[in-house]
């Protein structure tokens, strides 16, 4: 029944090609503060992996190296004048209580990257995350095509995320400067809003977690162009929404079968 | 005396209601902002909790069982206002901050659930120790989630400087986080956890868990 365990299938596959679809907009970000972003990105691996590896000690697991997207990703989002400590705060609360007592990678129902993201702003008013950088945008886009033909983000997600976002703009008096809102929102929203855990799992779904996400963005933005900020904190929202959205779908679909097979 | 002496110790961590029993957990959130409060929230719940259950106790074969509910809560809502009013007299900015969470204690699930499941069967002395021991767990948890939320949020710890900020020329950054609601939700969540690790008992049977774990046993 089940198609034959390839390694894209597995949750390392997926790892790997986040890690993959990651690797320009990461060096494109690391071009720009050369000195900083490693420093950063080394304090994040380093967070990361010491709680992945205890974890596995203490439950007696083989170490994953899952966390290795969500030190990517933290280290794309942070400004690069973050205070190490202020970091690996936010990232070890985020990977512990949105993965790692789940049970790890694929376990959880929200994106480690974005919690860390959210309790890095909640908890020090003073931080800003990076605004989205065209240069970053236009290096998401091979990753994101890489992504979309594994099957890891979904399409559907993507149109109802834009679409959210440009009802909601074109509504309000501020207008639609279309290229500035792709390049602030495309990193975030490939890689924060469609995280496959996090992200809504069926069709139908997709298209209301998208849609939500998309809106929220705007209602968390201040201003015509959406923040950094905004597409995390949309994400987040709308990831707790996830399961209930996918729950009513599965209960919409089944309640037609039933009709249709009485 | 000994069995007696249970019913106060019991509830304190193993039998916690906050962390077992998952109840007052609205309160304890709302409170902790600062230790003070919790503090003092602890008493009026404590207090509240043993003369509930005393009175409930005393007059407990005289209570008719179709209204029994009606009569303990109308009990409850009676010392919650008295405790209400001393603190609004006697300590007036405390009883601000806590604004209307005192008068909630009415339906704080705590008060009720010992007020039926013990007072209700049980003579007034161990009831009192029931509510005592109880509202003494309750305390401890708002009292340990109370002071991380003050020092690490404020520095302070029932107002005065422990970690100078580093706006007053100190090194410590308050976090944020730490006066917002949702940390004390994950304070309370890693205590159980803390607590469940210890006492393996606790734990609850999952309702789901995957295939393959099955099979490993």
């Amino acid at each position: 029944m089940n198609p034959a365990p390839s390694i894209w299938t597995s949750v390392t596959g997926v790892t790997l090609a986040q890690t993959v679809a990651l690797v320009a907009p990461s060096v494109v970000t690391a071009l720009a503060n050369p000195t900083s972003y490693a420093v950063l990105l080394l304090t994040a691996l380093l967070t990361v992996w010491f709680w992945e590896g205890l974890f596995a000690v203490l439950r007696k697991r083989k170490p994953g190296v899952h966390g290795i997207t969500t030190a990517l990703i933290i280290a794309v989002l942070a400004p690069p004048d973050l205070v190490l400590w202020q970091l690996a705060i936010a990232l070890s609360l985020g990977v512990v209580l949105a993965e790692l007592v789940f049970g790890g990678r694929g376990f959880g129902f929200l994106s480690p990257a974005v919690v860390a993201a959210s309790l890095l702003v909640f908890s020090f008013p003073e931080v800003t995350l990076a605004p989205g950088k065209v240069n970053v945008a236009l290096a998401t886009i091979p990753g994101a095509l890489l992504l979309l033909f594994l099957g890891l983000i979904s399409w559907r997600i993507l149109v109802g995320a834009a679409v959210g976002t440009g009802v909601l703009l074109m509504l309000s008096a501020d207008g639609l400067n279309a290229p500035a809102i792709a390049a602030a929102m495309t990193f975030c929203l490939v890689f924060v809003v469609c995280d496959p855990t996090a992200a809504s799992a069926t069709n139908p779904g997709r298209w209301f977690y998208g849609l939500l996400t998309g809106g929220l963005i705007i209602l968390f933005s201040d201003g015509p162009v959406p923040t950094t900020e905004g597409v995390v904190f949309a994400a987040l929202i709308a990831s707790i929404f996830a399961p209930l959205i996918d729950h009513l779908v599965v209960l919409v679909q089944a309640r037609r079968w039933k009709t249709a097979h009485a | 005396m000994a069995s007696n002496l249970r019913h106060v110790t019991s509830p304190l961590i193993e039998n916690n209601p906050v962390t077992l029993q998952i109840l007052g957990i609205c309160s304890a959130l709302a409170v902790t902002t600062s230790l003070s409060t919790a503090l003092v929230m602890s008493l009026a719940l404590t207090s509240v909790l043993c003369l509930a259950s005393a009175t409930v106790s005393l007059i407990r074969n005289h209570i008719p069982n179709v209204i029994r509910l009606i009569v303990q809560i109308i009990i409850i809502a009676s010392l919650v206002i008295v405790i209400d009013e001393l603190l609004q007299a006697y300590a007036f900015e405390i009883s601000r901050q806590l604004s209307i969470f005192v008068g909630l204690i009415v339906t704080n699930c705590l008060v009720m659930g010992r007020a039926e499941a013990f007072a209700m069967r049980n003579p007034v002395w161990p009831s009192v120790l029931d509510g005592l021991g109880n509202g003494l767990g309750y305390s401890l948890v708002l009292i340990i989630v109370g002071s991380i939320r003050e020092l690490l949020g404020a520095g302070t710890l029932l107002g005065y400087t422990i970690l100078t900020p580093a706006s007053d020329g100190g090194w410590f950054v308050p976090l944020g986080l730490m006066q917002l609601a949702p940390s004390a939700f994950f304070i309370i969540g890693l205590l159980v956890w803390a607590i469940r690790t210890h006492w393996v008992g606790q734990v609850e049977t999952p309702k789901f868990s995957l295939i393959q774990q099955r099979s490993r046993g």
